[in-house]
């Protein structure tokens, strides 16, 4: 093992040297709304528009009062000051079927990716939920765990001053 | 040739290939950029004080400490990284057959990740399909760890072709299975192949099959015994904007373990899920039969939670309530069928129900019951495992209030575990407030009851928390059995968060029961005293 471990590691030094952009894991979600969506893309795609990931599941419920609280001023605060918002559903397949019924039930407004096997959480070392990362250009600006009520204007507020 | 040759070979020709490219494109050095480093630390440390009242002992160590170190570093499409862990010893009770005192790197991996291709080598996590054959992942909360160490290589050949290949040993604590498994997945979405590929369908039609494969030398008297296990599986999938119907069917080979007592007979498992959505309205049904279906690396292992090669979880609704988790119930892979259907609504905001600022109800049922043939996945045996049945209104009357109010009644079969009486019949109330007084200054407070007329009978609960500026909250809880024991069961503490870190202090009883995930349960032993928990992530 520990050969492999050196001939990783060459692998990669060799590798640093050449490659050009720096970047995330490529990841591949499926959203709610049937799209099938590269996190990396995502990333790299919203430019110096506002990305914020709200990591979640249908059984946290401090994490639902979060994404409700956010819903219900949402489009108020995309007419201040427009951004992309993405819950992430870390559910897996005890309840990642409950999550499309649950996300349209609650009318929330925003699309909901599906991470069933915990592959982007664990590639951004998420450990609790809910858990917020806001990017932008290409960089995590801000990342938040745990939830408390009124923390979401907080996030507004940076995402205002960003 | 051995594996780590193999893989070596492997990995030597990759990277030789992707130098050369690299080189061969003459990319200007000028432009290079560092990559990502991102981590993470957790840590759950307790000191156990003797309490004779809940039957909590002090272990030897009065001091006990999970530590998950984890750091990833990304560059272009390459990452790798390392987790180390560390028990000094194990908190009490986390792993099932014995306390680990130690430390070591039990996870290491080097990733190459294009949009088409990714490849692997180290310790890998995947699942096929919805993990009824496979799936290999990592729950800290219950102890659980079963990455493969080998490789794992995905391909898009195509953006509607999916195909993933696994090879390697299971983690076990701090070791490796003896066994090795193989696997293949193939998924095609067949909508792409019948319609242009500028569409913007929403539809999804999608086809899949795995093939897993475990390898364990028998060196026993017996001809018939199998050193090879075969599982094959096929599933469908299909979706649209407002409704979704998927199927699965899993066959596993004669697999005689220690678990099911060296058994010849085959496994088999049936699931079926649909789901409808339209206007503030969802509702879906889960079906799932198992027989025979404890899928595990090693064939002598007598733990369910070590080593286990699928994903069995209970398809029942996780409650957040201290009473609706006293009887809860875990899926009985060798043989169960049941069903659970949720629905939710949303009544609109400005009607008569919906209010200023809406209103929510959501329902579930769910009912499990033996299996009178395992050979036959739909024939419905006499003895009911468990049946839970609930209502949940979710109200909010103003920016500042907001109340929920919760019915249920479980039914649940004292063989199962955790429960002396074979039938017992639990009806709870629930009822919940969260008013927030003041910008980032909330309280909130959870009242419940259980009425049970056998086993421990009736149980109360009372949950309050404060959170007086942003990083600080403290709670207090209390669940009192005044049933038969006339025990309580209090909890105090404190937390404090600065962005992506947390750090927790709490104090009180830790009651005897069963904590459950992906149908592995961890009988957590009764205890008294301090946790302290500390999480944090980071990334440049």
């Amino acid at each position: 093992m520990k050969s492999i471990l050196v001939l990783m590691i060459t692998c990669m030094l060799i590798n640093f040297q050449v490659r050009a952009q720096e970047s995330y894991p490529s990841v591949q979600l499926k959203a709610v709304s049937g799209k099938n969506i590269n996190f990396k893309d995502v990333v790299s795609e919203s430019n110096d528009t506002i990305l914020v990931m709200s990591f979640w599941a249908t059984w946290c419920v401090p994490c639902i009062s979060e994404l409700d609280n956010i819903n219900d001023v949402f489009e108020e605060k995309q007419a201040i000051k427009p951004f992309k918002y993405y819950g992430v559903a870390i559910d897996d397949s005890r309840t990642a079927q409950r999550v499309k019924p649950f996300v349209r039930g609650k009318g929330w407004k925003f699309d909901v990716l599906m991470d069933v096997n915990s592959e982007l959480k664990r590639a951004l070392n998420i450990t609790d939920v809910p858990h917020v990362i806001i990017f932008k250009n290409g960089k995590i600006i801000y990342r938040h765990t745990g939830y408390i009520i009124g923390e979401e204007d907080n996030l507004f507020d940076i995402i205002k001053k960003s | 040739m051995n594996t780590n040759r193999l893989i070596h070979f492997i990995v030597s020709i990759v990277s030789l290939l992707l130098f050369t490219n690299n080189v061969t494109k003459g990319q200007n050095v000028s432009n290079y950029l560092t990559g990502h480093i991102n981590g993470s630390y957790e840590n759950y440390t307790q000191y156990y004080m003797k309490d004779s009242k809940i039957n909590a002992e002090t272990p030897d160590n009065k001091f006990a400490s999970n530590g998950f170190y984890k750091l990833d570093y990304n560059y272009g499409d390459f990452s790798a990284g390392i987790q180390y862990e560390s028990y000094l010893p194990s908190i009490y009770g986390y792993f099932p057959t014995s306390t680990i005192n130690g430390s070591k790197i039990v996870n290491k991996y080097f990733n190459y990740s294009s949009s088409k291709f990714s490849l692997q080598i180290g310790d890998c996590y995947e699942q096929f399909g919805s993990g009824l054959i496979f799936r290999a992942f990592e729950n800290r909360q219950i102890g659980i760890n079963n990455a493969i160490e080998g490789m794992k290589l995905n391909v898009m050949p195509t953006d509607y072709i999916k195909l993933k290949v696994i090879y390697g040993k299971t983690r076990e604590l701090f070791d490796y299975s003896k066994t090795y498994t193989r696997g293949a997945d193939a998924e095609i979405d067949l909508i792409p192949l019948f319609t242009s590929s500028k569409s913007t369908s929403t539809v999804n039609l999608t086809i899949g099959g795995s093939f897993v494969s475990k390898y364990e030398e028998y060196t026993g008297p017996q001809n018939d015994f199998p050193n090879t296990v075969n599982a094959l599986s096929g599933r469908m999938n299909y979706s649209s904007n407002h409704f979704s119907l998927s199927g699965e069917y899993v066959n596993k080979n004669s697999d005689p373990i220690l678990l099911n007592n060296y058994s010849l007979k085959k496994g088999k498992a049936l699931q079926f899920n649909s789901a409808f959505t339209k206007n503030n309205f969802g509702v879906s049904v889960d079906c799932r039969a198992l027989s025979n279906m404890i899928f595990i690396a090693d064939r002598d292992n007598e733990n369910i939670s070590i080593g286990l090669l699928n994903y069995l979880p209970a398809l029942t609704k996780q409650h957040d309530n201290l009473t609706s988790n006293i009887y809860v119930y875990s899926a009985q892979p060798k043989g169960e069928i049941g069903f659970q259907s949720d629905c939710y609504y949303t009544f609109k905001k400005n009607s008569s129900i919906g209010g200023k600022y809406g209103t929510t109800i959501s329902g579930n049922y769910s009912y499990y019951q033996s299996l009178n043939d395992s050979s036959d996945l739909l024939s419905f045996g006499k003895k009911k495992y468990y049946s839970d049945a609930n209502i949940e209104l979710r109200k909010k009357w103003s920016k500042k209030l907001e109340t929920t109010f919760m019915v249920q009644n479980i039914f649940y079969n004292g063989s199962l575990k955790v429960a002396s009486h074979p039938n017992v019949i639990s009806n709870i109330l629930a009822a919940g407030m969260i008013y927030k007084f003041a910008p980032k200054k909330s309280v909130r407070l959870k009242l419940e009851h259980l009425s049970a007329k056998n086993d421990k009978g009736n149980w109360a609960s009372a949950v309050t928390e404060f959170s007086f500026s942003s990083p600080f909250a403290f709670f207090a809880s209390d669940l009192y059995n005044y049933g038969t024991s006339k025990i309580h069961y209090y909890n105090i503490g404190s937390s404090i968060t600065n962005k992506s870190t947390r750090f927790s202090l709490a104090y009180g009883r830790q009651r005897e029961g069963l904590f459950c995930a992906g149908g592995v349960c961890r009988s957590i032993p009764a205890s008294y005293g301090f946790t302290a928990t500390l999480t944090t992530s980071f990334s440049n």
